[in-house]
């Protein structure tokens, strides 16, 4: 039992961090909590089934083809729901305008590809049982991408600008940096850990429209635990997370793992309301 | 007396009006066709149903109407597609009453539509066959032009019970159902009958269909010793998981329930085809073929007729096309025995049938049964068996 809760826990738990760090990516550049985030999951797997099992294209094509499409969305997403709130961000329309486009997603998704789940093929056929790859790949993927990201930020000059903006925009463009350039760059790059995040996982969620709304919120609840923001906050709150909700399944029934989830989300923003892993940050007055 | 300008006028609009009132409308009547509203979700997530029901309903009307139609009337059959979407059931219901005046409506095929579009049928006394499975949708008190020609889900239920126990002789069940509204209330009455019956429910579950591990709840099944899994769903994804869990637990267990388990899209969610063995879906008997590969005579020779007519069945069920064909033959019977189009006659003679010897099944109707299905022929499927829209019998039935 021990070794199911770990292995689904964590292959669960590594999907709703990498979608935490999409959220991030995104409201890193633009301070908008953009919840398309899930959707651009749900999409990684709905593309790579598409690419893969209806085109016939080999992984590493079908691979590549989906980040491309789920960095498109990305694009898509900063020039549709975001460009335009960003004068009034006190005003939170980018509540609206995301979960408008998320919806509008979500349904052309359904009425393209259908409203049932679609299988999603083996993608190394490496392991069986607790071992299978349904379940480390998603694992694999998060590592890989946080030591992709920890690179970036740290050892380019584009991250460098990235954390530029994010950390003040108004200096980073008196500086020169091309701000809008950048956080067109950074949404796209959301698309693609999106992707990454529901290709890995398509094993496990299948190509499913629906996956997309779930997504949106287990993935904004690592967020929330961990901090906006904060990517190591929302890997460790990801991965908590699923953990948990795998135990609760095993122990409670999953009619009443959600509520579990519920509850302890409650309970750790009421202990912590900036994230446990979050910190006031300092205001020159 | 003068006969004046006005008195002409008078006296011509006069003849001409009683001119008019005396022409032979019962001639009209029995000439104009025979107006059935069909409410199909053609397109939109319940759609793969209406299909199959549609091409029944064309092949039947395409029969009639070259054979002379009924006593010289066409039947013409209108067509809404209500998306699955009870809104538009209920627009389109308003619509054929109101400005189309059918004579008799057929559908909506799904509950969610039906559950809003049967009260307004009801209030405008429209006669209305339906195959849709909620008990509440049938009350020949509430509801007297409503009549039920496919199962309800108690009759599946009953059906599945009376597997476990008398066929498979198993003792301790468990039952799964998801967490919509229809998993929850068939567990919970599936459970409650099982009980009746003195069967040990030994664990009972609704599951999040989107939960992408089944292991937890299959664990705790096999602990506590069920014998067999009795699945209340229509979240195939969810059922593909429980097979593929199975077969990863090692556990010779059979499932048993709703028709869904044999839906064609578990064959691609299934890690491979060993694990969609030992699973047995509702189905029926006209449908089903036995050890021989044989259908019943009847229906072979609907399958004949309907291949001849380049009609498809492999992406679809016999029962929806038999459905189709044996609803517009009820109606087209129903206005050849009262002689008219009016529904208090249609109505009237539905509620005479008894044994009415259709394609899916033999409808028996009375004026306090409305539930037109005998449960006798129901009967469970080799759900990974699909042939030409038919299954295989499951082992056990004679």
């Amino acid at each position: 039992m021990l070794g199911s809760i770990l292995a689904s826990g964590l292959a669960a738990g590594a999907i709703y961090a990498l979608v935490g760090v999409t959220y991030n990516t995104m409201f890193s550049t633009s301070r908008v909590m953009s919840f398309t985030s899930g959707q651009l999951a749900m999409l990684g797997g709905v593309f790579g089934s598409m690419f893969m099992l209806k085109l016939g294209l080999p992984v590493i094509a079908g691979f590549v083809l989906t980040l491309v499409g789920c960095a498109i969305i990305g694009i898509i997403t900063e020039f549709v729901a975001v460009r335009p709130v960003l004068k009034n961000l006190d005003q939170h329309l980018y509540v609206l305008s995301t979960l408008a486009l998320a919806l509008m997603i979500q349904q052309v998704a359904a009425i393209k590809w259908g409203t049932e789940p679609q299988p999603f093929p083996k993608l190394i056929g490496w392991g069986s049982g607790v071992w299978d790859e349904k379940f480390w790949l998603p694992v694999v993927a998060c590592a890989a991408t946080v030591i992709g990201l920890e690179y970036l930020y740290r050892r380019t000059l584009v991250g460098r600008a990235f954390l530029a903006i994010a950390e003040d925009n108004f200096a980073a463009r008196a500086l020169g940096l091309p701000e809008r350039n950048l956080r067109i760059a950074s949404y796209a790059l959301a698309g693609v850990i999106g992707g990454i995040a529901g290709f890995s996982g398509g094993e496990l969620l299948l190509a499913f429209f629906a996956n997309g709304a779930l997504l949106n919120f287990y993935g904004f609840v690592p967020v929330a635990i961990g901090g906006l923001g904060n990517n190591r906050g929302a890997i460790i709150g990801g991965i908590a997370l699923g953990l948990f909700q795998q135990a609760a399944n095993f122990l409670v029934g999953g009619i009443f793992s959600s509520v579990a989830v519920f509850t302890l989300f409650i309970v750790v923003l009421l202990a912590a309301p900036r994230g446990l892993f979050g910190s006031a940050t300092a205001r020159r007055v | 007396m003068g006969i004046s300008r006005r008195d002409v006028l008078l006296g011509t609009t006069g003849a001409l009006g009683a001119a008019t009132f005396s022409r032979p409308m019962p001639a009209i009547a029995q000439s104009e066709p025979i107006k059935i509203g069909w409410l199909a979700a053609m397109t939109g997530p319940s759609s793969a149903p209406t299909v199959g029901f549609n091409r029944g309903v064309t092949f039947a009307v395409d029969t009639i109407n070259a054979a002379g139609g009924v006593k010289g009337r066409k039947i013409e059959v209108i067509t809404r597609d209500t998306q699955g979407d009870p809104t538009k059931a209920v627009n389109a219901t308003q619509e054929m009453i109101s400005q189309l005046k059918v004579h008799g409506i057929w559908g909506p095929v799904n509950s969610g539509e039906a559950l809003a579009t049967t009260p307004i049928m009801a209030r405008a006394k429209m006669p209305d066959i339906h195959p849709c499975v909620v008990e509440t949708l049938i009350d020949p008190a509430k509801f007297p032009n409503a009549f039920r020609m496919a199962p309800s889900n108690s009759q599946w239920d009953d059906a599945v019970r009376n597997y476990c126990l008398t066929i498979l002789k198993v003792k301790k069940i468990a039952v799964f159902g998801d967490t919509t509204g229809y998993g929850v209330t068939a567990v919970g009455a599936s459970v409650a009958a099982f009980k009746k019956d003195g069967a040990d429910v030994v664990y009972q579950a609704n599951i999040d269909a989107t939960q992408p591990d089944m292991t937890p709840d299959m664990l705790r099944a096999k602990n506590a010793g069920a014998e067999v899994i009795v699945v209340w769903s229509v979240a195939t994804s969810m059922e593909a998981r429980m097979f593929n869990t199975r077969a990863t637990m090692n556990w010779d267990v059979a499932f048993v329930g709703h028709p869904s388990l044999a839906s064609g899209d578990i064959a691609g969610l299934i890690e491979k085809p060993a694990n969609w063995e030992k699973v047995y879906a509702v189905g029926y008997k006209s449908c089903s073929y036995d050890a021989a590969g044989k259908l019943p005579a009847k229906s072979q020779e609907l399958v004949d007729r309907l291949t001849k007519a380049n009609i498809p069945l492999n992406d679809t069920l016999l029962w929806w096309i038999a459905g189709g064909i044996d609803a517009v033959e009820l109606f087209a019977k129903a206005v050849e025995a009262s002689g008219s189009t009016d529904a208090p006659g249609i109505i009237a003679h539905l509620n005479t049938l008894s044994k009415y010897p259709g394609y899916f099944g033999n409808y028996t109707f009375s004026p306090s049964q409305h539930n037109g299905y005998p449960t006798d022929e129901i009967v469970m499927s080799a759900a990974n068996s699909a042939k030409s829209g038919t299954f295989a019998l499951a082992p056990g039935y004679a």
